[in-house]
C-alpha cells in the first residue's frame, strides 16, 4: 500500500502527457424532479491542463463538480475520475482531489489553523510536524499566516474564500476541482489564485468553473462552455481564440484593389475573401487553409502599386465574444 | 510545493473512512467548550434540584428508598429526553443547513463514518453529563436521605437502561435529520413522541413494549411497575421486552439513518 505522498507525486510528473484523461464522462446527465439539468455530457479532462469550465448561471457546471465527486448522483450515463467511477468509488476519489466548493463553509467555531488540520486529517496520518508545516505554508500561500488563529466567524467573504483554497490544496491533489475560485476576491486576490494555478500545472490538473472569461483566458488550455446543462464548445483555447472558419486574415486596404483582389482569389491557398466597406475602406477578410504559405505570400502580395494597406491581422476571438455568441445566439462557433 | 516531504497516509479503509478524525472533531464539540460543563450544570442542577426537594424538602419527614428512587427515574428518565432532541436536532440538520456537512462529504470520509461519529461523540457526552454525573450525585443524596445505601451495581444497571432511554431518543432524532432539511419537523416528530407515550400507550397498550416511557413511569396496571424503579429497588421487573425492543428500535434507526444519509444529495 502506497502509505507516502512522495511516490504519488513523483509517478504524477513522470507519466505526464502519456496517461489516459483523469476526467471522463460519458452521457452523463442529471435530472431534478423531472427537469434535466445536465445533458448528456461527455468530457475528457487530460492530466496537468487547466481546464476551465464555463457558463452562465444554471448552466450546470456546479452540477458536474457535485457528479464528479459523488457528492450527487448521476440520472443517467457515468463519469470517472482516475479510472475510477464517481458512485462507487467516490471516497477513493476524493482522497486525491481538492475541491474548493462556490460558497465555502466552515465550523465557525474553528480557527483558520483548526480548519486545515481537520482537512489535513482527512489525509495524513503523521508526521505531526510535517502537518503543521504544511498548514502554515498553506496559510502563507493564501496569505492569512496573521489570521490563522482567530474564529471563521470573524472572516469576511474574500478570507473564507482564501481559506477554501488553501484547504484545497493541502493535500497535495493530484486533481483540483475549484468552483468560481475568484468569486469574492478583490484583483490582487484574483491575481493570486490564477498565479498559483499556473504554478500548480506541473504538478497537478486543474478543473475549474468560472464566468470570468479574462481569468480563463489568461490560464486556461482547454476550455467547455455549458449552457442550460448542455455542453456547446469544448476544445483547446487556442483553437477556440482562433475562431470557426478557419484561418482567417483581415486586411484593410484603400486604392486600385480589382488586380490584387483577382490574383489572391487565383491563388490555391486561398479559399476565399469576403469583401466589407468600413470608413472609405475595403475591408478583406481571406480565408487561407495554409498558414505558412499565407505568411510568406499574402502581405507581398499586397504591395502592388496603387493598393495601401492600413491594417494587417490574423483574425482571433477574445473568448468572451465566444462565449457571448454561444450564450445569446445559440450558435456554436466550432 | 514541499512535496519532498514524506506524509504517513490515513489507512482507514471503507466505511471507517475519516471516522477517527470526525470522531476527534466531535469529541472536541463537547469537551473542548463549554458544552460539557453546561450540560452537566444544567442535569446535576435539575435532577439534584428536583430529587434533594423530595428527600430534604419537609423537615423531619424520613423519606423512603422507593419515593427517592421513583422520582429519580421520572426525572432522570424523561428530563434529559428533552435535551437530547434539542441537542440532536441541530447535530445534523444545522450541518446540513448551514453547508458544513456538504463540506465534510467533499473530503476522502464516509458516510457511514459521518453518521457514526455524531452517535458515538454524542451518545459518550449524553452518558457522561445526562446521566453518569447527576446518577453518581442523586446516589449520595439518597445514601444521605434515606440512611441507607442502595445497590451501586443496581445504580449502575439503572444508568444503563436511562442511557438507552435516551438512546432511542438520540437516534430517533438523528434518523430523522436524514429525513429532513429543516429543524422544525424533526423536533416536531420526537417531542410528540416524547410527550404522547402516556396517552399512546393508553390507546393502545401494546405500545409499552416498543417505547420508552415504560421504564420510568408506573402504568395503569397496578401489577405492571415502572422498570427502572422496580430495579432500584430490587424487585423483579414485570418484562425484559421493553429494554430489548428499544435497543433493537435504536439500532433500527441508526441502520436507516447510514442507508438515507448514502442517499443524501448536497
Amino acid at each position: 500500500m502506497d502509505t507516502t505522498l512522495q511516490p504519488r507525486l513523483m509517478m504524477n510528473l513522470v507519466m505526464k502527457g502519456s496517461t489516459p484523461p483523469v476526467i471522463e464522462t460519458h452521457s452523463l446527465t442529471k435530472t431534478y424532479k423531472g427537469v434535466e439539468v445536465l445533458k448528456p455530457l461527455d468530457l475528457q479532462v487530460h492530466q496537468n491542463s487547466i481546464f476551465g469550465f464555463l457558463g452562465p448561471n444554471g448552466a450546470g457546471k456546479t452540477t458536474t463538480i457535485k457528479l464528479l465527486l459523488g457528492l450527487i448522483r448521476p440520472s443517467g450515463g457515468s463519469a470517472s475520475v482516475f479510472g475510477m467511477d464517481t458512485v462507487n468509488q467516490s471516497v477513493d476519489i476524493r482522497s486525491r482531489v481538492g475541491y474548493l466548493p462556490q460558497e465555502p463553509h466552515f465550523y465557525e467555531h474553528l480557527t483558520a489553523r483548526q480548519t486545515l488540520r481537520f482537512v489535513a486529517r482527512f489525509f495524513f496520518k503523521g508526521p505531526e510536524k510535517a502537518i503543521e508545516e504544511r498548514i502554515d505554508e498553506m496559510l502563507e500561500l493564501v496569505d492569512l499566516n496573521e489570521k490563522a488563529d482567530r474564529p471563521i466567524k470573524t472572516f469576511s467573504g474574500g478570507e473564507r474564500q482564501r481559506l477554501g483554497i488553501a484547504q484545497a490544496q493541502v493535500n497535495y491533489p493530484e486533481l483540483l476541482i475549484l468552483d468560481e475560485p475568484a468569486a469574492s476576491l478583490d484583483p490582487i486576490g484574483r491575481r493570486d489564485v490564477l498565479e498559483v494555478m499556473s504554478r500548480l500545472r506541473k504538478y497537478t490538473t486543474v478543473f475549474y468553473s468560472t464566468h470570468i472569461l479574462d481569468d480563463v483566458q489568461r490560464v486556461s488550455d482547454t476550455v467547455v462552455i455549458l449552457n442550460k446543462g448542455a455542453l456547446v464548445v469544448q476544445g483547446p483555447i487556442e483553437e477556440l481564440l482562433a475562431g470557426s472558419e478557419g484561418i482567417v486574415y483581415i486586411i484593410h486596404v484603400k486604392g486600385q484593389l480589382e488586380e490584387t483582389h483577382m490574383q489572391l482569389l487565383s491563388q490555391p491557398w486561398v479559399c476565399g475573401i469576403i469583401t466589407g466597406q468600413h470608413n472609405g475602406e475595403t475591408t478583406w477578410q481571406v480565408s487561407v487553409t495554409d498558414p505558412q504559405v499565407a505568411e510568406a505570400q499574402l502581405f507581398k502580395m499586397l504591395s502592388n502599386d496603387g493598393v495601401v494597406v492600413t491594417e494587417f491581422r490574423r483574425k482571433s476571438y477574445e473568448l468572451e465574444e465566444i462565449f457571448m455568441q454561444v450564450i445569446e445566439g445559440g450558435q456554436n462557433v466550432r | 510545493m514541499s512535496g519532498n516531504i514524506a506524509f504517513e497516509l490515513v489507512s482507514e479503509r471503507s466505511w471507517r473512512r475519516g471516522l477517527n478524525n470526525l470522531l476527534d472533531n466531535e469529541f472536541a464539540g463537547w469537551w473542548k467548550t463549554r458544552m460539557w460543563w453546561i450540560q452537566c450544570l444544567i442535569w446535576v442542577g435539575l435532577i439534584g434540584f428536583i430529587v434533594g426537594t423530595a428527600l430534604f424538602g419537609t423537615p423531619g419527614a424520613r423519606p423512603s428508598l422507593i419515593d427517592g428512587v421513583d422520582l429519580y427515574a421520572i426525572i432522570a428518565g424523561i428530563f434529559p429526553a428533552v435535551g437530547v432532541v434539542i441537542i440532536m436536532q441541530d447535530t445534523l440538520v444545522g450541518d446540513k443547513k448551514d453547508g458544513t456537512a456538504a463540506w465534510v462529504m467533499s473530503k476522502p470520509a464516509a458516510r457511514q463514518a459521518f453518521i457514526l461519529s455524531k452517535l458515538i461523540a454524542n451518545s459518550l457526552g449524553i452518558l457522561a453529563t445526562m446521566v453518569v454525573i447527576p446518577g453518581i450525585v442523586v446516589y449520595g443524596m439518597i445514601s444521605i436521605g434515606v440512611k441507607a445505601s442502595p445497590s451501586p451495581l443496581l445504580f449502575l444497571l439503572a444508568f444503563g437502561l436511562i442511557f438507552l432511554s435516551l438512546l432511542f431518543y438520540l437516534t430517533l432524532t438523528l434518523m430523522l435529520g436524514t429525513f429532513f432539511k429543516s429543524r422544525g419537523p424533526v423536533i416536531g416528530i420526537t417531542m410528540a413522541i416524547l410527550f404522547l407515550q402516556q396517552y399512546m400507550i393508553g390507546l393502545l397498550p401494546v405500545l409499552r413494549y416498543v417505547l420508552p416511557w415504560s421504564l420510568f413511569v408506573d402504568l395503569s396496571n397496578p401489577n405492571v411497575r415502572a422498570i427502572v424503579p422496580s430495579l432500584l429497588t430490587g424487585q423483579p421487573i414485570y418484562s425484559y421486552i421493553p429494554i430489548i425492543c428499544l435497543a433493537v428500535e435504536s439500532i433500527l434507526f441508526i441502520l436507516i439513518a447510514v442507508w438515507r444519509f448514502n442517499r443524501e444529495e448536497f
